[in-house]
């Protein structure tokens, strides 16, 4: 008897097909030799590819179906999480066109790896089984580590990269423990078996079942650098290359908060009574760490860092609701997220390739009046992250506390909002900076842009912040303001996703 | 059969791999201990495949060794490349970055 092969619904799964197929592409065109080729052709296929994959989702917008034997199912919360992540990646191959990184890790490897990962969270966000789950979640952290280390003749690249690999894998084994044990417990690796399994029988109180739960939450919580599994974040964030920074800041939050979803909200939504209080301490515990965490930084890339954990605490708030206001709220917040962490990267990169004091808060001193428009984004930005009305920030932190008030944990929502109060504290520290201070006298716009670098013979001329950066930063700084003014086609889409997970009301 | 057995196994793995993490401080080591966190998964999995029996969990522990490999190699080319720029191969020695 041979084995039936599972159908496979093709024009479900294209998005993911174009990405991989994209990935292959941009490393094979990367092989060739003119260096036109490699520096202009290679990044524009991977955003082309990036388009591609988002266009897809367009096309298949609507669709609820199962891909491959039920391993993973295209809804419009993977569609939506993929729009996410496949801007986040194109923003990325804009904010590196002209970065040492690609340079060094010569640029096909460079932008497949990036194409790789956002396949991977593709993958995970979409997943409906076990096995995928966690294939998705190393498909999209082994490419980071690489590519966290891939300035590989600055010392702190190499450090971050050799450390994320290592927590980030001690994540992954104890994820993987986690989900043997939830297999353990109720018989099946399928999301529907699993639901099946809790609501047929009084598992509920399971030993096997609990152990999987706390040891699966933890493995995520490494991921999504939810306190007290956060310490690695600020080392790794300074330490990586900047547009991988803003990468995994936002792409990497959201695919772990999609499977966070997809896990608890769909897998495990009859054990709500074993994880809910749990996760709801969690998200209190990273809300005041994260907050407290960056109070005192000068770096602003550890200052993001620390932000964004203190960002995963009120992520985590939608999911431990386990409502369908829950999971709008969680989808409208990653957007805002996506649009706030962007264009304040953007801004970051421009300051670190036009000063010698890279990513230090100093460099930002004065900003106001030597160049408004950066400073006009970062201040959109860094308000929008502090949560002040009439940008994207106040939206979405308004409807991740009513989704938490409607789902029992108004104590919650009054954690999120004092964690609120204290970012500004930081937040407003950088605003100060770029309008209430001197520009530094000397000017300091002759640097190579590249201070860190031991050994300068890479004889292509020092990257400038060129006008791509630039767009990306107004792009994204617009749509923070536009969207916290004009938040009704956010709120749509939102509510579209809500009705992809069935099973919550 | 007793289930109760091969789970005591498995964590006493998964603990030998974790306090070796913890511990120890040469990159290679940390890499082998964190080789071993999975394959405590592996047991597991096998473990419970065998008492629901189906083939799931055998499934799963193949895609685990796969990714096991991936890793140890992303690692091993990490160390290289430390070794390389002459950097302390000492995790405890790297910390550039703190604060």
């Amino acid at each position: 008897m041979t084995p039936k092969a599972p159908i496979i619904d093709w024009a479900g799964l294209s998005p993911l097909v174009a990405l991989l197929g994209g990935a292959v592409i941009v490393l094979l065109v990367g092989l060739l030799r003119p260096r036109f080729v490699r520096e202009v052709i290679v990044p524009l296929l991977a955003l082309a590819t990036f388009a591609t994959a988002a266009g897809l989702g367009i096309w298949q917008w609507g669709e609820q179906i199962s891909l491959i034997s039920g391993a993973l199912r295209l809804d419009q919360l993977a569609i939506a999480l993929m729009w996410i992540i496949c801007a986040t990646g194109a923003a990325a191959v804009l904010l590196s066109w002209r970065a040492v990184a690609p340079r060094e890790a010569a640029h096909g490897e460079y932008y497949a790896l990036l194409l790789t990962s956002a396949a991977g969270m593709l993958v995970l966000v979409a997943a409906q089984n076990l096995v995928t789950l966690f294939a998705g979640l190393e498909l999209l952290s082994i490419p980071l580590y690489v590519l966290c280390a891939t300035e590989m003749r600055r010392e702190t690249s190499l450090e971050s990269g050799l450390k994320y690999l290592i927590i980030g894998s001690v994540g992954s084994a104890t994820f993987v423990y986690g989900l043997a044990f939830l297999y353990g417990a109720t018989g099946s690796t399928d999301f529907a078996g699993i639901d099946r399994a809790l609501n047929s029988s009084s598992l509920v109180s399971d030993p096997l079942l609990l152990t999987g739960i706390a040891l699966s939450v933890v493995g995520l919580g490494f991921k999504a650098s939810i306190a007290p599994f956060h310490q690695w974040t600020p080392d790794v964030y300074e330490g990586a290359p900047t547009p991988i920074t803003a990468f995994m800041a936002v792409a990497t939050k959201a695919a772990a908060f999609g499977a966070f979803l997809r896990l608890f909200d769909g897998a495990l939504l009859n054990a709500q009574a074993d994880w809910g209080p749990a996760l709801a301490a969690l998200a209190a515990i990273t809300i005041v760490v994260g907050n407290v965490g960056a109070l005192g930084q000068t770096s602003l890339k550890r200052l993001m860092a620390w932000s964004s954990v203190a960002q995963a605490g009120y992520l985590l708030a939608g999911v431990v609701v386990a409502t369908k206001l829950g999971l709008q709220a969680t989808v409208f917040y990653l957007a805002v997220y996506l649009f706030m962490n962007i264009a304040a990267f953007a801004v970051i990169i421009i300051r670190e390739r036009q000063t010698p004091l890279g990513d230090d808060i100093a460099a930002f001193a004065g900003l106001g009046t030597t160049a408004p428009l950066p400073a006009a984004v970062m201040t959109v930005a860094m308000l929008s992250l502090a949560g002040i009305p009439a940008t994207a920030g106040f939206i979405g932190k308004f409807y991740v506390i009513e989704a938490a008030i409607d789902g029992n944990y108004a104590w919650l929502g009054i954690v999120i909002v004092i964690g609120s109060m204290l970012s500004l504290a930081y937040y407003l520290r950088v605003v100060a900076a770029m309008w209430m201070l001197e520009a530094p006298e000397a000017p300091v716009s002759t640097v190579t842009g590249r201070p860190a670098l031991a050994g300068g013979d890479l004889d292509a001329p020092a990257p400038g912040a060129g006008i791509e950066v630039y767009a990306v930063a107004a792009v994204f700084g617009v749509a923070t303001l536009f969207f916290g003014i004009v938040p009704s086609p956010l709120f749509d889409l939102a509510v579209k996703v809500g009705s992809s997970l069935t099973s919550l009301f | 059969m007793n289930i109760g057995w091969y789970l005591a196994v498995s964590t006493l793995i998964f603990s030998i791999g974790a306090a070796g993490v913890l511990t120890r401080r040469n990159p290679l080591v940390i890499l082998l201990c964190l080789e071993l966190m999975l394959n405590a998964a592996n047991v597991a999995l096998i473990a419970f495949a065998r008492m629901h029996g189906n083939g799931e969990g055998q499934i799963f522990a193949i895609v685990v060794m796969v990714v096991a490999a991936c890793e140890v190699c992303i690692g091993l080319g990490v160390v290289v490349a430390l070794y390389r720029r002459r950097l302390p191969i000492d995790v405890d020695e790297l910390r550039e970055l703190q604060g």
